[in-house]
């Protein structure tokens, strides 16, 4: 009776804030979980519940599995706003269910924060769980990563549901073996690309064995710790695969799996690896390869993420980044790119970016192509100014301004090409701010 | 032309709170002046350096189970580093290398990682695995006679007591253990500290402080180091220091 209660209200405030406008976040879960935190056990949901977790690409790889499956005319109830904590998922649940807790859809596709999955699913059954990547992210408020996998470790000796992992990364496919009852587990990997190297060029986790702590050997790395790699004394790394992207080419935005070409708009490694795990859970429920190879070459995610932009008909690419791997990808991507260009990095040490900003020496600014001026804003702006100098980039070419408008109206005094990248809090601002420019 | 030769202790292990820096750091400071910098690193499965051979000897912090596999490797160097030390070569120790220099570690389980015991320190950690010092910190240490606020930023569990002459005291933050008065360990020609950020990142006038000190004893002058342009460092210093402590 009380869960019913709890529904009906958060209904009513739901009605309220839609007519306010307002999409109110966490605000419903939290309020609802604050009540009775057993209250995931009520909804009746018949229909597969699929996860994506990661530490980079979640939002991504969420909204993109959502995106094929509605293109597929299914019925989906997904958290595409990225609130992936268990008052997040419990919001998007509230949102959609009746007042008798029932969820009427196709699928639930979720994204879900690492740390949560087993508190999540430990009271709704999961039917697939996509793993895309672990990397070290906001040490001072996650932990060491090692902490992060042994809990999900934990979870998954009881899980025997689709378990679809990429096979590339040593810290996400060693959880393949957590339960050896689970059949179902699927490998994904993407073939060796252009810009792959035979030395780690970013900051990796991941170098010894988990099964027999021997230093794991590399054939390549695609970027910071991902690539084929094999435990020369155990063999760990051998997995068969399940989906294998090949003829990667960034430029033309394309690469194949089994004979088909997917055609897609994004132009980053990384972003391959989220989409064939996308093509690998698709596959798992049937959908057709057509309906998956169109949906992909039109998706797009305009929220910062690789969000590509004219402003005052200057060609801008925004992406996030929260870590030393989401902000390597981006410059990876910037050199990729011949062209000349201007870089705009946005630092904030907020609470939920982390205090502790050491992590951006972890970021790789070695040889920037063609890069002429660098602004830095956010609330440490200095710090990463003093990163980028200390990398060899003449400081008579950083602009450094604490003031984010500031920022914003110097980086447009010429016409160059921009690239911009913000941290977790300071990306919506940077990019309102950014948009606020355009006349 | 000068150079100065650094040993990087375990990169690939002790490296994550970006303590990189510290060497990216030097490094520039070296040869911005044209001073040339030879950067030799060594980690396990290496053929053994001679630690005398350098002018200074650089170790970070890394995660806590690998500290264990580090331990057995670095004990294997014992007399070398302390004979390294007693000649006078600089030792710069960040966090989990700061906690290895001293008796021990002892693990939430009671567990004991043996230290190379050349300092009387010792680390305990806390029972309760969440809590951590965690946070910005800022504390003054006296360089050559010049009181020097130093900013960083600090996150361990372990407590580290016994320290006889510690780095500086603190001004904001914690230090060697919660709401300690003093932080790390300075001793003529080692200094073992908490501070990440990365530390020299903030602070040229301790990197120039310790590049002084290797270029006067290796070329037995007393050298004055040309000035850099450290405009962001000094704005950098300015905000922050406004920001904890409220002086400018």
């Amino acid at each position: 009776m009380k869960n019913f209660f709890i529904i009906l209200i958060t209904k009513i405030l739901y009605i309220i804030l839609k007519i306010a406008g307002k999409n109110g976040g966490n605000f419903l879960g939290k309020l609802a979980y604050d009540w009775n935190s057993n209250i995931f056990h009520y909804f009746k949901i018949d229909c597969p519940i699929i996860a994506v977790t990661a530490t980079n690409g979640k939002t991504m790889t969420n909204n993109a599995i959502g995106y094929v499956f509605k293109t597929a005319d299914k019925k989906v109830i997904s958290n595409i706003e990225g609130n992936n904590m268990e008052t997040g998922i419990l919001s998007t649940l509230l949102k959609s269910c009746s007042l008798t807790g029932k969820i009427k859809a196709d699928y639930c596709v979720f994204e879900v924060d690492e740390g949560y999955i087993p508190i999540i699913f430990k009271d709704l059954k999961l039917d697939t769980l996509v793993i895309l990547n672990f990397f070290r992210d906001q040490l001072d408020r996650n932990g060491e990563v090692e902490s992060l996998i042994l809990k999900i470790n934990e979870f998954l000796k009881n899980y025997t549901g689709n378990l679809i992992l990429n096979a590339d990364d040593p810290n996400v496919a060693r959880l393949g073996m957590a339960n050896s009852e689970n059949n179902n587990v699927y490998y994904f990997s993407v073939d060796q690309y252009d810009y792959a190297t035979k030395d780690i060029k970013e900051a990796g986790e991941g170098k010894f064995c988990p099964f027999c702590n021997t230093r794991i050997e590399y054939e390549y790395y695609q970027y910071s710790h991902i690539g084929k790699f094999k435990c020369p004394n155990c063999g760990y790394g051998d997995n068969e695969i399940y989906k294998f992207a090949t003829n990667v080419d960034l430029k033309n935005r394309c690469f194949n799996i089994d004979d088909i070409t997917y055609q897609i708009r994004f132009n980053s490694i990384y972003n391959i690896y989220n989409f064939v795990a996308v093509i690998t859970c698709a596959s798992l429920y049937n959908i057709d390869k057509e309906i998956v190879r169109q949906a992909l070459s039109e998706f797009v995610l305009n929220n910062g993420r690789l969000e590509e932009l004219e402003i005052n008909n200057i060609p801008t690419i925004i992406n996030l980044a929260k870590n030393p791997t989401g902000a390597n990808v981006s410059l990876r991507i910037l050199n990729e790119d011949d062209s000349e260009k201007e870089l705009l990095f946005v630092l904030n040490d907020n609470i939920a970016d982390g205090f502790d900003v050491s992590w951006i020496w972890d970021i790789n600014f070695d040889t920037l192509n063609n890069v002429t001026r660098i602004i830095t804003s956010g609330t440490r702006a200095y710090d990463i100014a003093i990163r980028i100098k200390t990398s060899g980039f003449s400081p008579k070419k950083i602009e450094p301004y604490l003031d984010l408008s500031d920022a914003v109206k110097n980086l447009y005094k010429t016409d160059t090409k921009k690239y911009v990248i913000a941290n977790y809090t300071s990306l919506q601002p940077t990019r309102k701010e950014i948009l606020n420019f355009n006349q | 032309m000068k150079e100065l030769k650094i040993l990087y202790l375990y990169p690939d292990i002790l490296e994550l709170y970006g303590d990189f820096g510290n060497i990216q750091v030097l490094r520039y400071r070296l040869e911005q002046r044209g001073i040339k910098a030879i950067i030799d690193s060594y980690s396990i499965g290496d053929i053994a350096p001679d630690f005398t051979k350098y002018d200074l000897v650089f170790a970070g912090g890394g995660a806590d189970q690998e500290q264990g596999i580090l331990s057995q490797d670095l004990l294997k160097h014992k007399d070398n580093i302390k004979k390294a030390i007693d000649d006078g070569v600089f030792f710069l120790l960040i966090c989990g290398a700061y906690q290895l220099f001293g008796k021990y570690y002892k693990g939430v389980e009671g567990n004991i990682i043996p230290g190379l015991e050349i300092f009387d320190y010792y680390t305990e950690a806390i029972e309760d695995r969440k809590k951590r010092c965690i946070g910005n910190i800022v504390i003054e240490a006296n360089l050559n006679g010049n009181p020097t606020k130093i900013i960083g930023f600090e996150n361990h569990g372990g407590q580290t007591y016994g320290v006889s002459s510690p780095f500086g005291n603190v001004l904001f933050g914690n230090g060697n253990q919660f709401g300690a008065l003093d932080e790390g360990f300075f001793l003529n020609n080692v200094i073992a500290t908490y501070l990440h950020g990365p530390l020299l990142s903030k602070n040229p006038e301790l990197t120039d402080f310790i590049i002084k000190y290797c270029l006067d004893r290796k070329y037995d002058e007393n050298i004055t180091l040309e000035d850099l342009d450290d405009t962001f460092e000094n704005q950098c210093r300015e905000q922050l220091l406004y920001r904890f402590l409220n002086v400018s």
